[in-house]
């Protein structure tokens, strides 16, 4: 499908950086990732230098090297020369073997029907796999990766595998076996990830506490209560509570745009663990006691009435939505928040009125917006 | 200072071993003690829910034993009283996440800080049960005063026994309602006690209350007019060793009462 060492990636079709991002990502996952350099066809929109960058750094972060821009405009002709990439003019009728052109957008359509049957086809005993078909059958988006020749495949897996079996020993006893896939997949996903997740929560509003004698020094943090930006009557009395929080070094803030979506069309129930390293969909309720963990966004088709961490690994420009907010606590990037006391009604009346709600960090404590508001 | 280590247990479940958990917890702390209460159903916790902590809780047990977080840490304060400390379970793992060895390291560590450490254990003689156990030094059995209830907690004053740590054990009898014994539908204390000759350290009516405050996520000590509330500040003063006598529990009898009364003598006399 491609040659040995360039990668034509079509993206004529997108006119935003968002477009890019999101089907770049979805050719780049479908690449052997090593060394491969990327000739980029864009169309005559305008790309600034900070696009260029992140879509460069992209590039980059999936091991390839962003080797020529194709486009026609003049301006982004400039920023890519300014970045030292080189650049060439569109041919109108290209007959250069050399090259192999993908489309991003559309050559993955005719794919993701087999894909399917490939997923079904191979069955693995190592339950990793399984939860990752599991996640994958609901994950509209990520099929395509799946699309590929079977080596790629096998890749894409062993990547996973790798990444989960260097959390698992220390951390799931090899012994407990758990009979329900989900519930499999909760706990791998929470064992290989929460391990980073706590990397990140401790980073501002450091204070020294009294040492005591039986325990050690520990930094602080205060955990407050999420305030709706639109309510006058919003609890304000409510005092800030003082919670220990263990502090380690943080990773790097991860641009949430860049990242793929899972769907999940089901209900959580309490004890359930949704992980994504991307943007989490979930049409269906989130009941108190369930959890869930996004590198990216978290968007709640219902009521989302357990935990949410958006941008887990520091990013704190992720954002939390839902028809219904009445999460027990969100947290975003290193910001966290709990439901005020006054409203703590387990099992919030499921009532027909609904305002949708966004959740977001302003000046590092997280506000609720309605949805429709322009802030 | 070497606080003690009283595991709440029951055997069966739906007997109230969670809301006697939280109650006696509270009452403690109200009496100037220094109390923490560890929830070790983990998977299906509910002692957070009873003290209305469930928003605030960041780390759980789990953290504490997979060293994810300092003991100090997970320990989540009461709203009210700062004399109250609950170690809370986690929601996303089961019973096999923490082994009895590990608990009782926790339980040594906190009763050199607190006076009282309150260990609630979840239903079942499992594993749960076991690791319940495993630091404790007292413990208090509840139960009601129904046969498969008594049945369940003579199983585990038996496994009580057996016990190395387990120093004494006292018996909680429950949900007792003084009309179903007046009128011989329901077994006495006095029967409960003979049955399973044990020490008894309270009796708990049943009350209305004790619904509406688990929803409202306050334990019902802190309502001074409620009996059971009445009752269970008894049980944490006979905790700390005072001499209480027992609450009468007798509700007042009501006007249709009065009045019954009243014609049976009639037509009697």
């Amino acid at each position: 499908m491609y040659d040995n060492e360039f990668f034509v990636v079509d993206m004529a079709s997108c006119s935003s950086t968002g477009e890019i991002i999101n089907s770049l990502s979805l050719a780049l996952e479908t690449l052997n990732h090593s060394g491969k350099k990327i000739v980029l066809k864009l169309n005559d929109s305008y790309f600034n230098q900070s696009q260029m960058l992140s879509i460069q750094s992209l590039i980059t972060s999936y091991g390839c090297i962003l080797d020529t821009v194709e486009t026609t405009n003049e301006d982004t002709i400039k920023v890519v020369e300014n970045m030292n990439i080189p650049v060439q003019k569109p041919i109108e009728k290209r007959v250069d073997n050399s090259y192999s052109n993908i489309n991003s957008t559309n050559s993955f359509e005719p794919f993701s029907m087999s894909s399917q049957n490939n997923i079904e086809q191979k069955e693995e005993n190592l339950h990793f796999e399984a939860d990752l078909d599991a996640f994958k059958k609901q994950n509209e988006v990520d099929i395509p990766s799946f699309n590929n020749v079977q080596d790629g495949k096998d890749e894409d897996f062993t990547i996973m595998q790798n990444h989960f079996t260097a959390h698992h020993d220390d951390i799931i006893e090899p012994e407990t076996v758990i009979s329900d896939e989900f519930q499999d997949a909760d706990d791998l996903h929470t064992a290989a990830l929460y391990a980073q997740n706590l990397n990140t929560i401790n980073k501002e509003q450091e204070s020294k506490e009294e040492k005591t004698e039986e325990f050690e020094n520990t930094e602080k943090k205060s955990i407050g209560v999420y305030k709706k930006a639109y309510d006058e009557n919003a609890i304000d009395q409510d005092e800030w509570e003082e919670v220990d929080f263990y502090e380690t070094p943080s990773n790097d803030p991860v641009v949430s745009d860049s990242k793929h979506t899972t769907y999940i069309n089901q209900t959580l129930r309490s004890g359930q663990v949704i992980e994504s390293d991307g943007n989490v969909v979930i049409i269906g309720d989130c009941h108190p006691g369930s959890e869930i963990r996004a590198i990216g966004d978290i968007t709640v088709w219902g009521i989302l009435s357990g935990i949410a961490h958006a941008g887990y690994k520091g990013n704190n420009s992720a954002k939390v939505r839902a028809l219904k907010m009445n999460a027990v606590q969100l947290r975003i990037g290193d910001c966290y928040s709990r439901r005020p006391d006054g409203t703590n009604i387990p099992y919030i009346i499921k009532s027909s009125i609904f305002t949708p709600e966004e959740a977001r960090v302003v000046d590092g404590e997280i506000m609720l917006f309605k949805i429709n508001q322009k802030n | 200072m070497t606080g003690s280590v009283i595991v709440i247990t029951s055997g069966k479940g739906g007997v109230g071993k969670t809301t006697t958990s939280a109650n006696i917890g509270t009452a403690l702390a109200r009496l100037g003690n220094k109390v923490v209460l560890i929830d070790t159903d983990i998977g299906l916790r509910n002692l957070d829910l009873l003290l209305g902590l469930e928003n605030r809780i960041v780390y759980t047990i789990v953290d504490v034993v997979e060293e994810r977080c300092k003991l100090k840490q997970a320990l989540v304060k009461d709203k009210k009283n700062p004399n109250l400390c609950l170690l809370a379970a986690a929601q996303t793992r089961d019973k096999s996440a923490v082994d009895a060895q590990q608990l009782k390291d926790i339980c040594d560590q906190l009763k050199e800080e607190f006076d009282y450490v309150l260990v609630d254990c979840p239903a079942g003689i499992e594993q749960g049960f076991q690791n319940a156990v495993a630091g404790a030094n007292e413990a208090i059995v509840v139960t009601t005063p129904e046969m498969s209830a008594i049945r369940d907690a003579d199983r585990i004053i038996g496994l009580l026994e057996s016990k190395e740590g387990v120093e004494k054990y006292r018996l909680l009898v429950n949900r007792v309602r003084p009309k179903l014994i007046k009128n011989n539908d329901m077994m006495g204390v006095d029967d409960v006690v003979d049955i399973l000759s044990c020490d008894l350290i309270g009796v708990i009516p049943e009350d209305t209350n004790i619904i509406t405050s688990t929803n409202k996520g306050e334990p019902v000590v802190n309502d001074e007019k409620s009996l059971a509330g009445q009752a269970y500040m008894n049980v944490a003063r006979r905790i700390t060793g005072e001499e209480v006598p027992l609450l009468d529990i007798d509700e007042p009898d009501t006007i249709i009462d009065k009045i019954k009364k009243f014609f049976s003598k009639k037509a009697q006399g």
